[in-house]
């Protein structure tokens, strides 16, 4: 079976068991699909209506992702640790990279399956999409550097936060309020200048807006975040923050004391 | 050649020495006991050998090599419960014959035996969540039976077992005796380290004595031991009691007190008397033969355990 397959496998089941998981990466983003197409739209023309629970549907999408990365897989690692498992698992003779990639498929996995489900719900909701292949493509590239991005994020909270308890409200509280400040749960033209700045370099909000702009519109994504110079930044502080997560959970997290 | 060869190690946490040149050995096939209080360093040993911390000096040898190059040699099993509640019995040994290479065909074969050898194969289906603190125990020890498997140690199994669970439980490890199987226990509950071979009783990151357990009892020069239950517990009672023990040392137990009696039968009517005259009623005398938490108080004044 090999080291990745078996911590793949161990991982997402335990994902797929815990109400709080899913919970807070499937639920409730789903509960706000289901408010936010409905009570957000009474005053807009009908033309629009479509895709603006398009956007809202990408939104809770990259919400999903984010409280998958930030919060439930530190909250995995932190709890094989304060459970004695990483102990155990550094008495036996495992590689800890294949521990580590075997645990970012799992998250992978099941961030994909939190996309497709909020966005399925969406769909039902009538939200609608204009894109084309090679759109849809670099969309489902820019949700992979969102899941990488709050992956590495993820990782430094499970390193560095020993409890399972504060491992996952700091990272929820993290994708909450980032979230919040961003651009990912509110529209980007209602952010005052300093904030626009902050959504632009935080990569999970501009790969939000990229891939808004690709099914949606500009207009609905407030600014061109396709440029060059843009994208540069947001794959490379994507990249920054998921290697800097890796290097912080191999070094510390099985060191040895 | 020794499964376990352990020289002038020691461990600095700053300016705390928490092992102060241990010296052990443990032969192929022995079920070594390391006996010894909270503190005492019997968990640091334990998971220096495992390679889970690393010494500050000293020399450890696993069959001639460095622990490092022998993992695959030894199963431990910490004291946290480290079995995933939500996953069945099943499932996670098959996550642990993942990690060790087992193909899923052969994984599951040696799953089904591992299974039928800690009975449970009937609950093996259950999510571990609903088991009892005994099943989940065994579990674990099943994670560190794998075949390749040479040395098991185990970090303080029956703590917080009940006594039917932990009887269990200590039946699975004498089984395991039949096997070859080198066996290292830490506890620092006397009635499991006497199912050892041989015992170290370990004290602020020393072993301050080694030996078979009964050689142990003999060599401590304890007699009989009364086992006294009181209806108060109090220093004036310790005080009293101190006079009828060798050595003026008395035992603190959960129920009352230990005495270490030359004469059980000359001392016991005193007891009774002086214990009447200050209001406190033994309700319960009983003679027993010295235990090593015993053998641990009279070498070290120190009580292995916490009474409740």
């Amino acid at each position: 079976m090999g080291q990745i397959t078996a911590t793949l496998g161990k991982t997402i089941k335990e994902f797929l068991r815990q109400k709080t998981i899913l919970f807070w990466t499937i639920a409730w983003p789903i509960l706000w699909v289901l408010i936010g197409s409905f009570s957000f739209v009474e005053n807009a023309p009908s033309e629009v209506v479509s895709y603006i629970r398009g956007s809202i549907a990408i939104s809770m999408s990259v919400f999903a992702l984010m409280t998958a990365g930030m919060a439930n897989l530190p909250g995995n690692i932190a709890q094989d640790r304060e459970r004695g498992l990483l102990s155990k698992l550094m008495s036996m003779p495992i590689n800890p990279w294949r521990d580590l990639v075997g645990r970012i498929l799992a998250l992978l996995a099941f961030s994909s399956l939190a996309a497709i489900l909020v966005t399925l719900v969406g769909y039902g909701c009538g939200a609608r999409f204009s894109y084309s292949l090679i759109g849809l493509l670099q969309s489902i590239g820019f949700l992979l550097l969102i899941s990488l991005a709050s992956a590495g994020i993820g990782m430094l909270i499970g390193t560095f936060i020993k409890h399972v308890h504060g491992a996952i409200m700091s990272g929820v509280g993290i994708a909450v309020v980032t979230a919040a400040i961003s651009g990912v749960m509110t529209p980007y033209s209602s952010l005052p200048w300093l904030l626009q700045q902050f959504a632009r370099i935080y990569p999970i909000s501009s790969s939000g807006s990229s891939i808004t702009f690709l099914l949606v519109g500009e207009e609905y994504a407030g600014y061109r975040p396709l440029s060059v110079d843009q994208t540069t930044l947001t794959i490379v502080i994507s990249l920054l923050l998921f290697i800097g997560g890796l290097v912080a959970y191999s070094r510390f997290c099985w060191r040895k004391e | 050649m020794d499964a376990i060869s352990v020289e002038k190690l020691t461990k600095k946490y700053g300016e705390n020495e928490v092992l102060k040149g241990v010296n052990l050995k443990i032969a192929e096939g022995e079920f070594y006991a390391l006996m010894g209080p909270n503190g005492s360093g019997k968990t640091t040993l334990a998971s220096i050998i495992v390679s889970v911390r690393s010494p500050t000096s000293g020399r450890i040898e696993i069959y001639g090599e460095k622990p490092e190059n022998s993992k695959q040699l030894i199963g431990y099993v910490p004291q946290e419960n480290f079995s995933s509640p939500i996953l069945t019995g099943r499932e996670n040994l098959m996550y642990f014959a993942g990690l060790l290479g087992y193909s899923k065909n052969a994984g599951e074969k040696i799953v089904n035996e591992l299974l039928n050898k800690i009975g449970l194969s009937e609950d093996a289906d259950k999510r571990v969540a609903n088991y009892s603190g005994g099943m989940r125990k065994r579990l674990e020890v099943a994670t560190a039976l794998f075949p390749s498997i040479r040395i098991l140690i185990l970090d303080e199994p029956t703590t917080g077992l009940d006594p039917s669970a932990r009887r269990k439980f200590l039946g699975l490890i004498q089984e395991l005796r039949k096997e070859k199987t080198t066996v290292l226990l830490i506890t620092h509950i006397g009635a499991d380290a006497e199912l050892a071979s041989r015992v170290g009783l370990i004290d602020e990151g020393q072993i301050i004595a080694e030996d078979e357990p009964e050689r142990l009892k003999n060599a401590s020069g304890l007699k009989d031991v009364m086992n006294i239950e009181t209806t108060i517990k109090s220093e004036n009672v310790a005080k009293i009691l101190r006079k009828f023990s060798e050595e003026k040392k008395v035992l603190e137990t959960d129920v009352g007190y230990r005495v270490y009696c030359e004469d059980v039968e000359e001392a016991t009517p005193e007891i009774v008397r002086s214990l009447d005259a200050i209001g406190c009623k033994a309700t319960k005398i009983e003679t027993e033969k010295p235990s090593l938490e015993d053998v641990f108080f009279k070498l070290t004044e120190k009580m292995v355990r916490e009474v409740s």
